[in-house]
């Protein structure tokens, strides 16, 4: 199950990259309190105001074009980047691994519709 | 095709019926009048994909006065619905911070 996201932003690849990665830009819009080690490997903590609290390990980390976190309850987040005219693309999916037979219901419902 | 599963198979093939699944996952309980209201169908559309919905088991409905309220059968399919619109506009509001936030550091 995942969900995906496609966004330009007017800033070149190297910002947006810095506001994904630096804990202090991160508390800007991400969550309201972020301890994060941005190098493959490294942990990441997240907290938010209304109690929230999400643990992730850093799987891959290509400066200015790849991040990918690992959630330690389920699941992971990937973000890519992509330079273009405008400034940056962003594309973002993030996927559970639960209700996969649902998905794989609608998959097949899908299927069913085009054959 | 009448067993079950097809049934489920042929309620998700229309995309209209689709919209209504996803506008009903955001809420906990929602009329036809009121799915009408935010998607681009007729409130007769709804209520026959609804119906559809219904029979396939994806959603239960109970009378309310003189409205039927409807809301996503608990259970797999549900759960992945529940799931997409609240991560989903999960991402949407963080996404607005996110250009909000690069925005202030140009300026």
């Amino acid at each position: 199950m995942e969900v995906t996201r496609e966004v330009v932003f007017p800033a070149p690849p190297d910002e947006v990259w810095e506001a994904l990665t630096d804990p202090e830009q991160l508390e800007e819009w991400f969550a309201n309190d972020v301890e994060l080690d941005p190098r493959e490997g490294g942990a990441g903590v997240f907290r938010w105001d209304n109690g929230e609290e999400r643990r992730a390990t850093v799987v891959v980390a290509e400066p200015s074009e790849r991040l990918v976190l690992d959630w330690d309850d389920e699941g992971s987040v990937e973000l890519t980047l992509e330079e273009v005219e405008e400034g940056t693309l962003l594309h973002v999916r993030e996927s559970t691994p639960e209700v996969a037979t649902a998905l794989e219901l609608r998959a097949c419902a899908l299927a069913v519709s085009h054959a | 095709m009448t067993d079950p599963t097809g049934r489920v198979f042929d309620a998700l093939a229309d995309p209209n019926r689709r919209y209504v699944l996803e506008a009903l996952a955001e809420r906990e309980t929602a009329t036809a009048t009121e799915l009408a209201a935010e998607l681009p169908v007729t409130r007769q559309a709804v209520a026959k994909h609804l119906a559809a919905l219904n029979e396939a088991g994806l959603v239960e409905r109970r009378r309310q006065g003189r409205e039927t309220l409807y809301e996503l059968t608990p259970g797999p399919l549900g759960e992945a619905m529940d799931w997409m619109a609240g991560v989903g506009a999960q991402w949407d509001a963080r996404l607005a911070a996110l250009r909000r936030h690069l925005r202030s550091r140009r300026s």
